[in-house]
């Protein structure tokens, strides 16, 4: 026993105690060998330690693991609120009234929504990840992939035929993220234009319709007189001549309203452009100005148009109708413009935009009157005294004309001293 | 004998003062008053060339345009529209089914019509 007591370790073992408030910590002694403990205790060793600090330690311990915590939870809110950003993301996009498809760097197919799913009928899950000659031979992407070609060229507003009835117009939209110049992929847009083609189906018919109502009268009377006044019918006495010239002068005038009138029908309705092609502004104004060059020379104006400095670009436009905004411009200065007056028309290329201007030394517009001045009938009190003819649609065809191209119209002027119109067009990045 | 014009029209006056001027020119003129019409005397008199016009009873301007299409004599008869309207739409229509000129009969007299055919039909 005594052997055994010799070759024995004290063992320690130890609880925590409270002793006058303070927190302490007991030990038993407990004898044994290193892999035996004797169960009976033998003597017992009572220290005292202040463990204030250490367990003001440990609250410090707890406070920074809350603290931690707080931060893991932070984190995994804002995870949360990046899930449910992209939840709204997607949301749109699946919910977006156009077709959408997005094609990745490799230009595979990334991503298709409902409405592209619907439009080419076909499943999203069947053709994910597919390159667009895998899509070629999918025959309802046939007329799409025709236009955009292989390497997904840039489009804007083309218009193609998907099956019997449904008109699909697209355009295509490089995608690149913030600051990064290189694209990341390109979305594709694909908007049903049936219903709008439907309308512009039912307006060109309308417009024939009417025009022809109006017109074959109005043309058998300028035959019939031009007839008489040509002699075909037998010689015509001075004063029957005389009476049939005013005549005939009246019908054309009656002419020329009525071709106003189909004008404006043409504008109003609809106010979305017919075919865009990518058209030089300048040239347009050069031909237009071509025929006014009589008028303005027996005005004796002197007229100008100023070269732009900066090489001019093409920009998509309907060119027919942009033939209307310059011509309703350049007819107005050369009409209010006295004998001898200046017209400088202008057109520049500024930041994103092609400004076109005409200047004139004309009478002006009254300046109770400007607010006025793009609205239907508007004629000013000064220009109806000059000339009684004039419809008031002009001004206002023309703003139509410009907004449905997305630019803007206005307006410098003072009465008896000139007026200058301005216009801009947008210049689309892509298309440079 | 003159070459052979066929005149496809409704209106009257149009037709009277056309006749009256391409006969004193010394033209064949025929003349049918609607499109059904029009396609039938082409193919029995084989003109040298047509004045369409569009807005007519049975079928209409471009109707008839279309049916030449489909025929490989028809098809190379010249066509000059002459019509009441003449929106952007419908002359590219009528110039993608072959028209060679398009006509508002209101902004000519028949004198520049007669003009342009001759300049056509004397090549």
């Amino acid at each position: 026993m005594n052997e055994i007591k010799s070759a024995i370790k004290w063992i320690l073992s130890s609880g925590i105690q409270n002793v006058d408030g303070g927190v302490h910590r007991l030990f038993d002694i407990k004898t044994g060998k290193y892999d035996y403990i004797y169960p009976e205790i033998i003597g017992y060793f009572i220290g005292f330690f202040d463990l204030s600090d250490i367990k003001k330690k440990e609250v410090e311990l707890r406070e920074a693991q809350t603290a931690l915590l707080n931060m893991l939870d932070d984190t995994a809110k804002g995870r949360e609120v990046a899930e449910e950003a992209k939840k709204e993301t997607l949301a749109i996009i699946t919910n977006f009234a156009d077709g959408l498809l997005v094609f990745d760097q490799k230009n595979k197919l990334s991503l298709i929504n409902p409405k592209a799913e619907d439009f080419f009928k076909i499943k999203a899950k069947k053709i994910s990840g597919k390159s667009i000659t895998e899509l070629a031979e999918i025959s309802s992407f046939k007329s799409l992939i025709d236009i955009l070609g292989p390497g997904l060229k840039k489009v804007f507003r083309k218009e193609f035929l998907m099956g019997e009835n449904l008109v699909l117009e697209t355009t295509t939209i490089p995608l690149a993220r913030e600051k990064e110049r290189e694209k990341s992929g390109t979305l594709v847009v694909l908007h049903d234009i049936t219903r709008e083609k439907l309308v512009e189906k039912m307006k060109t018919e309308f417009v024939s319709l009417s025009a022809h109502q109006l017109r074959t009268p109005l043309s058998a009377i300028k035959w019939t007189l031009k007839m008489l006044l040509d002699g075909d019918l037998g010689a015509l006495t001075q004063e029957q001549r005389d009476f049939i010239e005013k005549t005939y002068k009246s019908n054309e005038r009656l002419i020329n309203l009525v071709n106003d009138l189909l004008n404006v029908t043409r504008i109003e309705e609809g106010r979305y452009i017919y075919g865009p092609v990518f058209a030089d502004l300048e040239l347009i104004t050069l031909s237009v100005v071509d025929s006014y060059r009589e008028m303005i020379s027996k005005k004796k104006i002197k007229f100008e148009l100023k070269k732009s400095q900066k090489k001019l670009l093409k920009i998509p436009m309907d060119v027919e109708k942009m033939r209307l905004v310059i011509s309703n411009l350049i007819d107005n200065a050369v009409k209010y413009t006295p004998l001898e007056g200046e017209i400088i028309v202008s057109i520049n290329r500024t930041d994103g935009e092609l400004e076109f201007r005409i200047a004139d030394t004309g009478v002006g517009i009254p300046e109770k009157q400007q607010k006025r001045v793009f609205t239907k009938f508007f004629r000013g009190a000064n220009a109806v005294r000059i000339n009684t003819e004039g419809t008031g649609l002009g001004l206002f065809v023309a703003k139509n004309i410009i907004e449905a191209h997305g630019g803007k119209i206005w307006f410098d002027s003072k009465e008896e001293q000139g007026t200058t119109f301005y216009f801009t067009l947008p210049i689309r990045e892509e298309f440079e | 004998m003159g070459k052979k014009i066929l005149l496809v029209e409704d209106e009257n006056v149009v037709i009277n003062i056309l006749k009256k001027k391409f006969v004193e020119e010394g033209y064949d003129i025929s003349m049918a008053r609607n499109g059904i019409e029009g396609l039938e005397k082409m193919r029995e008199i084989k003109p040298d060339l047509i004045l369409l016009d569009i807005v007519m009873p049975k079928m209409n301007g471009f109707e008839v345009m279309e049916e030449m299409q489909k025929d490989s004599e028809l098809k190379k008869i010249p066509v000059i529209v002459i019509s009441n309207s003449g929106q952007p739409v419908e002359l590219d229509k009528a110039i993608k089914l072959g028209a060679k000129d398009w006509f508002i009969k209101t902004e000519f007299d028949p004198r520049e019509i007669i003009d342009k055919v001759l300049k056509l039909i004397e090549k």
